[in-house]
């Protein structure tokens, strides 16, 4: 039986960084379906889903086989690489270096994307619109599916995150269908930001315990190493942005 | 193909989005499982190692990105100046 301090950072962390990418996806799904019509972002989403759930089934057995010290250094790697490219950009907008993702300009530029392309209506089913959503949600997913085995596979806690992962799906879904638009109003760098920290804080955990190294402290450390990333990452930002400001005076 | 292309930039961008950044931690956790493994240092020095590094990794990251996309920005008005009259 997992307890649920166990289960709960599993949970928040997948929770986090999937409403992300769903908001992405859904955005796109959105686009279609406004401009290209109803059932062909349907279809679309509905295959997009179950090519994804194809690579689960064909891909999820293949994590039993791989040795548990071999699988959490792999995994911590990965999480290493994916979570501090998440801290960085954060780091970056929040100091105004780059600009913020705006979920109404990434739903005007698909919009426009898929007015100007030629429309391929054959036997009444709009491909553009179906392609758009079916793209937009096996890609977007790979992340989601990779973020929950990379916080739950490194200690048998993958239903934890996989429901972590599921309500993400729900908000988003639930939240969507009552505004109809895109859903700008998510801080996502402060998510991005947020969701940075706790993915480092993982990658060197597991990355730890893939090299042999016993954390004093056991699973109390990633809160600790979460903590230190957030200061680190707000900190850059505070002096890249007095340095912006300094330059511009 | 096109499709496999997206597909395969999407992945690769997962991990990839900044090349230093990404060599970067690489070298940290190689030389941190060289010095744990080899018995150099003690497990725990190691993970100091490994933790410090990333931290490191990750400002000199935001300071490069900084100076870079700065240094771009610099450019781009300098010839914009440059072309009108």
């Amino acid at each position: 039986m997992i307890s649920f301090t166990t289960a709960a950072p599993a949970v928040g962390a997948a929770f986090l960084a999937s409403l992300v990418e769903v908001v992405e996806a859904f955005t796109i799904v959105l686009a279609a379906g406004t401009l290209r019509g109803w059932r062909a972002a349907f279809v679309g989403t509905a295959a997009g889903l179950a090519a994804l759930a194809a690579i689960v089934v064909a891909l999820g057995p293949l994590l039993d086989q791989v040795p548990l010290h071999f699988l959490q250094l792999v995994i911590g790697v990965l999480l290493l690489l994916f979570g501090m490219g998440w801290l960085r950009k954060a780091v970056l907008r929040a100091a105004r270096i780059i600009p913020f993702h705006d979920e109404n300009a990434a739903f005007a530029a698909e919009t426009v994307d898929a007015t100007d392309a030629a429309t391929l209506r054959r036997s009444g089913f709009d491909w553009l619109g179906g392609v758009m959503a079916f793209k937009a949600i096996l890609l977007e997913g790979l992340e989601v599916v990779f973020i929950v085995i990379a916080v739950g596979a490194g200690r048998d806690l993958l239903l934890p995150a996989s429901l972590g992962a599921l309500g993400a799906c729900i908000v988003v879904l639930v939240v969507g269908a009552i505004v109809r638009r895109p859903l700008a109003r998510v801080p996502e760098n402060s998510l991005k930001f947020a969701v940075g920290a706790i993915l480092c804080a993982f990658g060197v955990f597991w990355t730890g315990e893939g090299l042999g190294i016993a954390w004093p402290g056991a699973d109390l450390m990633i809160l600790f190493f979460g903590a230190a990333f957030l200061l680190v990452g707000l900190g850059a930002a505070a002096v890249v942005r007095q340095s912006v400001g300094a330059i511009a005076r | 193909m096109n499709f496999l292309h997206d597909a395969a930039g999407a992945l690769v961008k997962m991990f990839v989005g900044d090349a230093w950044l990404s060599v970067g931690v690489l070298i940290i956790v190689s030389l941190t499982g060289l010095v744990t493994e080899s018995g150099v240092v003690p497990p725990l020095v190691g993970g100091a190692i490994l933790f410090l590094g990333c931290i490191v990794v990750l400002v000199v990251s935001v300071v490069r990105g900084d100076r870079r996309l700065r240094n771009r920005r610099r450019g781009s008005t300098e010839n914009r100046t440059s072309i009108v009259p």
